[in-house]
């Protein structure tokens, strides 16, 4: 621009542009504003633009672009027509000439793939097992950052540029949050458009209240639930498309408002805490590692598939060529670029005091994280729900397949999913690095690791089963056929056992935080009420174990008891309303010994590091249930499918397109998540441990010479 | 306590309640403040530090404590007629609470003192979560996939050739394979009242249009009972897109065979149902049919012998009137001990359907269709047990069994040689 490039007339401008930059409130503020309105108008329009009007994502389909040659060769070919209306002999000639050496590939051509077995393990096993590995450690990547950031955020001194990045980091928890909450609100109220509501208002009353906290303005926590409650109600009020307002939604969004207000508050002027730092970083070194893990297992998923069911997965490649061929790839570059950034760059950021760039490093993280678990989620769904009418499936955009009616279901499913995982997985690193600890203030910083690992868990899987709720509503209103092989054929028993770990679950929790609470001084006046909380938790589980029948198919097949079946008098314990109930009085109970937990430790002293030798096999216990849940949760969504690739678009004519039974899915399920708990127990000692025991070795050699000096 | 915390709580409380209200009804929220109740008189209590016990004091009084439970709650569950299975189930959670309740007065672990040690518990550990897993999903009632796989192989159904009873047959698999027994019981099969039951509607009476409209078309006329808003979206619409021409053909030839001859049509959902005999639009169709108006039975005019009013206008007519009549000699093996007013289903439909012998009574089941005639005689019950004057409805019959349903074949109580 000095050497003359830049015209004179354009200087006050650039001038003006350049002094606003110099201010961080305005550069920040006006940069915040133009990327939620563009991602507000990305969110809303795209997808009810018709196909015709998103030439991007039509003009990139191979069945489009297929489509588009055939017309202009048949274009080409008419004009040939018109012009050679003699040359008959000739085109006669062409016809009979052979062109098959155009598409002969040689004698590969007849080369078939059939079904294999190695070490017991068949076609549909390995790939289970490929795919199933790689979810998890996809989970545990995408999970875990979400509130290692936030912890880094706990951990990190209020400077001024911890404190930008801070604003960027509520916006990203109050998403979070508010969409949780909205959907709560959507099922449980019936709240139309609560997602909306809950992610609008969360997040503008995070992102209002987080600046003017920025600024030490509203330092009083309730007046920043209030603001963040009003400012947050009138934008999500504004942004929502809703024909009236009704009360609930209001309501709903003014509560939304005041979490983000809250949470803004809170996290701004909390007192920064070491423990928080070190947890973080210890959690990204194990997610370095993973994230290799992850890589591999996905490649192994994708070659076993290449083998397996390389007609299929041919097939939904070619169906999502954008995504395959440049999303999925630039996300995942992107991912693993910033992933390396975040994990290397912790110590020379730290040291050059610009915390808050790591921080946003992290949030930009989850973001790409996020974004790739959404896009994955588009042929998970489409395997599952193809877009109706099916015999346009070749012809709808690409967006309109991701887009399909349980893919955004399933992406909040996922995303609270693995929030819990994340926290049962911090249970289980703490609970490993407690028991391969002597010092005593080891034992004291990972008995707290635990303890806060518990409370992410239980605080997470409060709203997972509303999640999965309004993925099963979805499921059965595109088609009741798969809700009932889930519900009552089939599946039935895969149910009931899903019922039986979220009560194990919920029970080993609530054990969990009995046991620590005898560490804690004057926590035995909750001893009483806690112990009724276990009743009604034994009555809960009692009542959603409850089958209408016990045979496991709809109707009772050869061998089946038909007798079996509840009266109908009593067939109500069995019904949707009872299970509610006794998931309601699951999730209230943890909450009710979750609010006496959290109490007692402000009110008595933590005696860190005396927890009874119970308790990390507690979390242990806790953390293997949860992976083994989800595992059995993603074996029946896959097996909802029945016997089709994708449901009632490409079969599965394999020899082994029958449901598995419960008992060799169970088995089944078990051992990869002791593969899974191997290949963690290794990393978790390798990424954590062992550098530990490495530095106790190296620590005296160093500490002589400095002493020297 | 502060101010904004005693408002949360309240206003949880009153949301639980109110919500607990709207499922249980009083029942519900009484339940729900009992326990509000029980946890603040249980945080009122004075605390004592807990002792610890070795794993006999432990279980000292837990263990015949738990047993005298689970004695009650079998005692119970069997009270209120649930199958062994599930009284099996109940005891076993009360064993559950028994180990759960050991497990939190459980004495302190000692501490690990060699590798070995928190090896052993890892493993342990392990051991357990796997051991419950495996062995409640190798204990839980299983399916043989070879039995889906040979559904799955069966090629789909295609009509040519067949003939009435494998048409029928094959209704019946399409019947399955789409999971209508999810929400429609058929008789005594299946386990589901969300939608109403095929049999004891007697979806055989209705045309084939209507059925077929019934299944592609849910959404245009609800079974009665079943309109509140969440029957009306229970039935899928997508079954016209599904069924292939030849399904729906043998669907529908299928229900069509779901027929009683010993009982009059029930409606309405379960717990709130009720016969023909009681149905005002029924009977108001059945006096059309009665007098010979109804445009579906042109030609068919009870009033022309019974009377308009009930009065018999030909000798030897039955009065319906006089509920004491016994006119059920004619017949050989009739019920000659019951009166009019006590005259099973079973009687009125056979008597309408294949006439009376000897008398101008025709077999008019040959003739017009059965849904009008069981209408016609539930009006024809008015002339001596008033509609407006019923003060109870009649007892809705219970379900037949399938010896019921096998011997009505062997009987021959169908005019139908397929039903």
């Amino acid at each position: 621009m000095e050497n003359g490039y830049l015209s004179p007339s354009f200087r006050p401008f650039i001038q003006v542009m350049m002094k606003q930059s110099q201010s961080p409130f305005k550069s920040t503020f006006f940069k915040s504003l133009i990327c939620l309105i563009f991602v507000y108008v990305l969110g809303h329009l795209t997808p009810f633009l018709p196909v015709t009007s998103n030439p991007i994502f039509a003009n990139l389909s191979f069945q489009t672009l297929a489509h588009a040659e055939d017309e202009e060769e048949e274009e080409e070919d008419e004009g040939e027509g018109e012009e050679g209306g003699g040359e008959e002999e000739a085109s006669a000639e062409e016809e009979a000439e052979d062109l098959s050496y155009l598409t002969d590939i040689g004698p590969a051509a007849d080369h078939e793939f059939k079904e294999f077995s190695f070490l017991g393990m068949s076609n549909r096993k390995l790939t289970w097992a490929a795919a199933q590995l790689h979810i998890l450690f996809a989970s545990f990547i995408l999970g875990c950052p979400m509130f290692v950031v936030i912890m880094e955020v706990m951990g990190a001194r209020r400077t001024q540029g911890v404190r930008k990045a801070i604003i960027l980091s509520n916006v990203f928890l109050a998403v979070l949050i508010g969409v949780v909450i909205g959907i709560t609100g959507e099922i449980i109220v019936g709240i139309h458009h609560g997602v909306l509501y809950g992610l609008w208002a969360c997040a503008f009353g995070a992102l209002f209240v987080s600046f003017l906290n920025y600024f030490h303005k509203l330092m009083n926590i309730r007046a920043s639930a209030f603001v963040g409650a009003v400012f947050g109600a009138l934008l999500s009020m504004a942004l929502t498309p809703v024909e009236h307002y009704e009360v609930s939604g209001i309501i709903l969004a003014l509560v939304n408002g005041a979490v983000g207000g809250l949470i803004s508050n809170g996290i701004m002027f909390a007192q920064s805490d070491y423990k928080f730092e070190r947890l973080a970083h210890e959690i990204t070194k194990v997610i370095g590692i993973c994230y290799s893990f992850t890589a591999l297992s996905g490649g192994l998923f994708l070659f076993v598939m290449l083998v397996a069911y390389q007609d299929f997965i041919t097939y939904l490649i070619s169906s999502f060529p954008v995504l395959f061929m440049v999303a999925y790839p630039t996300l995942f570059i992107l991912e693993t670029i910033i992933m390396y950034i975040y994990v290397y760059s912790w110590d020379p950021l730290n040291k050059s005091n610009k915390k808050g760039r790591h921080i946003v490093t992290g949030v930009i993280l989850n973001i790409l994280g996020l974004s790739l678990l959404v896009a994955l989620d588009g042929p998970a769904t489409f395997m599952q729900t193809p877009p109706k009418p099916l015999d346009q499936l070749m012809n709808i955009s690409e967006w309109d397949k991701i887009a399909n009616m349980v893919w955004m279901p399933l992406n909040y499913h996922r995303l609270v999913g693995n929030g819990t995982f994340g926290g049962y997985m911090v249970c289980i690193i703490g609970a490993y690095m407690y028991l391969w600890s002597d010092k005593k203030e080891e034992r004291e910083y990972y008995d707290w690791v635990g303890y806060i690992g518990n409370l992410i868990g239980v605080a997470i899987m409060i709203p997972l089963p509303a999640m999965g709720y309004i993925f099963v509503r979805e499921i059965y209103q595109y088609d009741a056929t798969i809700g009932m092989y889930i519900m009552s054929d089939r599946e039935s028993m895969f149910m009931l056992v899903q019922g039986l770990l979220v009560g194990t679950m919920f029970s080993a929790s609530n054990i969990y935080m009995w046991v620590s609470m005898k560490r804690i001084e004057n926590a035995e006046r909750f001893f009483p009420a806690m112990k009724f909380g276990f009743i009604l938790i034994v009555i809960s589980a009692t009542i959603w174990f409850t089958p209408r029948r016990f045979f496991a198919t709809m109707l009772p097949e050869p061998h089946m008891n038909p007798d079996m079946v509840l009266p109908d008098n009593l067939a109500f314990l069995a019904l949707m309303i009872s299970k509610n109930t006794a998931a309601f009085c699951l999730v209230t109970v943890t909450f009710i010994n979750y609010i006496f937990y959290t109490i007692a430790t402000k009110t008595g002293k933590v005696h860190y590091g005396k927890v009874n030798p119970l308790a990390p096999y507690v979390l242990i216990f806790l953390g293997f249930a949860d992976i083994w849940l989800m595992s059995w949760m993603g074996t029946i969504r896959e097996l909802s499918r029945m016997n089709w690739h994708v449901y009632k678009v490409f079969k599965d004519v394999t020899p082994e397109k029958f449901a598995p039974s419960l008992a060799e899915s169970g088995f089944h399920v078990t051992t990869l998540v002791w593969t899974f708990f191997i290949l963690m127990t290794a990393i978790i000692w390798i990424g954590i441990k062992y550098p530990k025991t490495k530095k106790k070795e190296v620590e005296p050699t160093q500490a002589e010479p400095q002493m020297a000096e | 306590m502060k101010i904004d915390v005693i408002i949360i709580g309240l206003v949880a409380a009153l949301s639980g309640l109110y919500a607990l209200h709207s499922s249980f009804g009083l029942a519900g929220a009484g339940a729900g403040l009992a326990v509000m109740i029980t946890y603040a008189l249980l945080l009122k209590i004075k605390p004592k530090k807990p002792a610890e016990k070795t794993f006999f004091q432990n279980i000292r009084f837990k263990l015949p404590i738990i047993i005298v439970i689970a004695g009650i709650v079998w005692v119970v569950a069997g009270k209120f007629n649930f199958p062994i299975w599930w009284q099996i189930e109940f005891v076993s959670f009360a064993f559950v609470g028994f180990c759960f309740f050991t497990l939190l007065d459980w004495k302190t672990l000692k501490l690990e003192k060699s590798n070995f040690d928190w090896v052993k518990r890892l493993l342990a550990t392990y051991a357990l979560a796997s051991g419950i897993f495996i062995g409640v999903t190798a204990q839980l009632p299983q399916f043989d996939p070879m039995l889906e796989l040979e559904k799955l192989n069966k090629p789909p159904v295609k009509l040519s050739g067949l003939a009435g009873p494998e048409v029928i047959a094959a209704g019946r698999e399409v019947f399955e394979n789409n999971k209508c027994f999810n929400c429609h019981k058929v008789f005594w099969e299946g386990n589901s009242d969300r939608g109403p039951n095929l049999g004891t509607k007697q979806i055989g009476l209705y045309p084939e249009d209507y059925i077929k409209e019934q299944i592609i078309e849910p959404r245009k006329k609800q079974s009665p009972g079943f309109d509140d808003p969440k029957s009306v979206k229970a039935m899928p619409t997508y079954y016209g897109e599904d069924l292939s021409e030849d399904e729906l053909h043998a669907l529908v030839s299928y229900l069509k065979t779901l027929r009683d001859p010993t009982h009059m049509p029930v409606e309405g959902k379960f717990g709130e149902q009720w016969t023909w005999w009681d149905d005002k639009d029924v009977v108001a169709e059945g006096q059309q049919v009665f007098e010979g108006v109804h445009p579906a039975t042109e030609g068919l005019s009870c009033a022309v012998c019974h009377g308009k009013d009930g009065t018999p206008m030909m000798t030897g007519a039955l009065d319906f009137r006089n509920e004491n009549n016994t006119d059920t000699t004619k017949i050989e093996g009739d019920h000659t001990d019951k009166v009019l007013k006590d005259w099973p289903d079973a009687l009125w439909y056979r008597r309408v359907t294949r006439g009376v012998p000897n008398t101008p009574m025709a077999p008019w089941g040959m003739i017009f269709e059965h849904l009008y005639l069981w209408k016609a005689e539930a009006y024809a019950r008015t002339f001596h047990d008033p509609l407006e004057k019923r003060t109870a409805k009649r007892p809705v019959p219970p379900v037949p069994t399938k010896e019921e349903i096998e011997s009505w074949k062997s009987k021959e109580l169908f005019l139908d040689p397929l039903l």
